[in-house]
């Protein structure tokens, strides 16, 4: 199962983590998310800081000027990890 | 209930700390935080508790503004003279329509708990209230070279356990805001994460911060009484 595509090509870090991480939050261990990123920081950053957080980047692929992005969320959710 | 746009891009930064989600800022959210102080050295982190995004902030002092408190952050000199707690909501307030903030109500029933008085015996007394209470507190402890912040999650040490009975007088302005911002972040972290954060004391002497787990005082009234 799958949640909703999230279209992030209008958005700026730090949002297009936040948001990311977010919906990740509302989403099953197990699920994929897929995200629509803009070129540049958004796609180098998004996918490196989910898998800090212990979720599987399934795949990232060019789609035009924008990527796709699909993450499938860990085990650990991030509010079981501990304060830094 | 889900944060809102507007909600996640107020607090985008907080929303980035690691295990700080979307159930932490609704944690805040529906927190209730009585504020015991509001003088120059309670504002910077009375600030933060606002900025942070409680839903509630009680504002629980007596006194007046005097013209020290004008050196803070919150008090203008034209308050000087007026309710210390009126002029505080009227700052804070103004920071964010997040957060309700108003004088300490009679019969208020808050959840957590800064403690930043001006004096250590009043420190104490709201303390132990709210040790009594079951309530997540953090007390505010400044001396002359800058102070110590010490955290108390329900069942942790009391602060008359970990206190420091050698301290005098106050840090320089900057000494005593990052003190003050120190104590509303651990309370933040208190309330976001209620079994995340242990009781702890943290001592910030000129710029140089130390650590250390709060231990119970044999005999003290916050030993558990079932052992």
């Amino acid at each position: 199962m799958s949640a909703a595509p999230l279209d992030l090509r209008a958005f700026a870090c730090p949002l297009t983590w936040v948001k990311t991480r977010i919906a990740l939050e509302r989403i099953a261990p197990g699920e994929v998310l897929e995200l629509w990123l803009s070129g540049g920081e958004p796609v180098e950053s998004v996918p490196r800081s989910a898998e800090g957080e212990g979720h599987r980047v399934v795949r990232v692929e060019p789609a035009g000027t924008s990527w796709r992005v699909l993450l499938e969320k860990g085990a650990v959710s991030p509010e079981d990890r501990p304060w830094r | 209930m889900a944060l809102s746009e507007v909600q996640i891009a107020r607090w985008a930064r907080q929303l980035l700390v690691p295990a700080f989600g979307e159930a932490a800022q609704e944690r805040l959210a529906g927190a209730r935080v009585r504020a015991v102080g509001a003088d120059g050295a309670a504002s910077a982190g009375l600030v933060y508790l606002v900025q942070a995004g409680v839903g509630r902030l009680w504002i629980d002092d007596a006194e007046t503004v005097g013209p020290a408190d004008v050196a803070g952050w919150l008090h203008p000199s034209s308050a000087v003279g007026t309710p210390r707690a009126e002029s505080a909501r009227v700052a804070l307030q103004a920071l964010s329509h997040f957060t309700v903030v108003a004088p300490y109500p009679r019969g208020g029933v808050p959840t957590a708990a800064l403690v930043a008085a001006p004096s250590p015996a009043q420190c104490l007394h709201a303390a132990e209230a709210s040790r009594r209470a079951g309530l997540p507190h953090v007390v505010v402890e400044p001396d002359a070279d800058g102070g110590a912040v010490i955290a108390i999650p329900p069942g942790a040490p009391c602060y008359a356990c970990s206190r420091s009975t050698s301290g005098a007088g106050r840090p320089a302005l900057p000494g005593i805001a990052a003190l003050s911002s120190l104590a509303a972040a651990e309370l933040v972290q208190l309330i976001a994460a209620p079994a995340g954060l242990p009781g702890r004391r943290i001592d910030l002497v000129r710029g140089v911060a130390t650590l250390r787990p709060t231990a119970r005082l044999p005999g003290c009234a916050c030993y558990p009484a079932a052992r």
